[in-house]
């Protein structure tokens, strides 16, 4: 019997000692546990972090995190001011954590999943902005307000009033620079609450409401892109050249579908919901906007 | 009485992407078809021409689609993205033509194309409703 666990107890240092040397190993078994991702991606986040901050933030035992700590002795270290760090492997398998996030909770067939259109769209989302941090990210605050203000002052350069993730004009309002570029911010508060009711009174999904507005003007970015290349085509008068014309309309189109995976991304990161029923919802409310247009111009 | 028990709703999806394809074909304005009008319009202002020619495109693209997901339920998400392309077309013509000319549409070919456009639509609902373990099963 006390052989049996002394050669138990010798394979496991065994095991523990290959994890050690190889990097590779130790990489794959560090990124395996729940509680060891979210160690990595607490010290990834804020570049360290103190025992303390750890224990508050996973709500686990002392001994839990030493344990969990000692398994991540090559991806992370403890320097003299008694933080922890993370090493360069660490910083790989943060990164690694980071870029997988849309595969980890995305329940999409592989066949699906390896298709270019899908690893298109995918490569096109800016994933680490859509992600959910418990900090509030200054950075991807000041690109949401980059994006309306650009959304809106080229909505107003083109004379354009935006219908959710639509465009068209109003022709019983005469050209007003100033209502269309307010008209694009009442529409991105719009756009959101309406998503936001639909999340709660259909899927009652309540949690991260803040933090889904912070980032909610990213879906904005490819409408504001094409704002941006619309306004060329009509300054450099090319807008009535036949191709032209034909790319205008099929770079809304592209980008249209993009923004709309964008808010679909957004709803499933945000509002967990699945992938299935955050498509339901984008598709929904891009033809009501669509029917919306209509009207008004009918 | 369960309607998907005797049909595969899949299918709806292949008929409207039929009736936008045929729509192009059809009389829109007074005897005039799209094709009709893309010729005409070619021959006299060329940049507006192609326009006419979106009904099709748009149908064919969602044809694809739309096959795509009765072929295996496996690429519904990518049969969606393209139905999405596809129906962009269609919204364009839509928005460019309806307000201009809509006192002189009337005939059979705009119905085809909205009728199909709405099936494409509850096709793409459709289709994201189907359950993942239809996937597992095998279709």
């Amino acid at each position: 019997m006390r052989k049996g666990i002394k050669i138990n107890t010798e394979n496991e240092s065994k095991k523990e000692k290959e994890r050690n040397q190889e990097p590779e190993p130790n990489f794959y078994y560090a990124l395996g546990h729940k509680i060891r991702r979210r160690i990595i991606e607490l010290i990834g986040e804020n570049g360290f972090s103190s025992f303390t901050v750890l224990k508050k933030e996973l709500n686990v035992s002392t001994g839990t995190i030493y344990h969990h700590l000692d398994t991540l002795s090559t991806l992370i270290k403890q320097k003299s001011d008694k933080k922890y760090y993370l090493t360069e492997l660490g910083i790989r398998a943060y990164d690694s954590i980071r870029n997988n996030i849309g595969s980890i909770s995305f329940d999409i067939s592989k066949k699906d999943y390896d298709s270019f259109l899908l690893k298109g769209l995918m490569y096109l989302t800016p994933k680490r902005i859509m992600v959910k941090t418990n900090k509030p990210n200054f950075f991807v605050i000041i690109l949401s307000i980059m994006i309306l203000i650009s959304g809106g002052i080229f909505c107003a350069l083109n004379g354009l009033y935006p219908f959710f993730l639509l465009f068209g004009t109003i022709p019983e309002i005469p050209y007003a620079p100033f209502f269309n570029f307010l008209f694009f911010l009442f529409n991105f508060f719009v756009f959101f609450c309406i998503i936001e009711a639909i999340s709660r009174i259909f899927y009652k999904k309540k949690e991260n409401s803040k933090e889904f507005l912070s980032t909610f003007a990213i879906i904005f970015l490819p409408s504001a892109l094409y704002l941006i290349i619309h306004y060329f085509f009509l300054v450099l008068m090319v807008i009535e050249i036949t191709f032209v014309g034909i790319l205008d309309n099929i770079i809304m189109i592209i980008f249209q579908v993009w923004s709309l995976w964008l808010l679909t991304y957004g709803i499933v990161a945000y509002k967990q919901l699945r992938i299935e029923n955050a498509l339901i919802i984008s598709l929904l409310l891009h033809y009501g906007g669509f029917s919306l247009i209509l009207i008004i111009s009918i | 009485m369960n309607i998907r028990k005797y049909i595969d709703l899949r299918l709806i999806g292949i008929v409207g992407s039929c009736l936008l394809i045929v729509s192009q074909f059809s009389s829109w304005y007074s005897g005039l078809s799209l094709i009709n009008i893309f010729l005409i319009t070619t021959s006299v202002a060329i940049e507006d021409s192609f326009l006419y020619l979106f009904p099709l495109i748009s149908g064919i693209i969602c044809f694809i689609g739309t096959f795509l997901v009765l072929y295996k339920l496996e690429y519904k998400l990518n049969s969606v993205i393209i139905n999405f392309i596809g129906l962009g077309f269609f919204l364009i013509f839509i928005i460019e033509i309806v307000p201009k000319d809509f006192l002189y549409i009337g005939s059979v070919g705009f119905y085809f194309a909205v009728i199909g456009a709405l099936l494409i639509l509850l096709d793409v609902i459709n289709v994201l409703k189907l359950n993942n373990n239809l996937i597992e099963e095998g279709n």
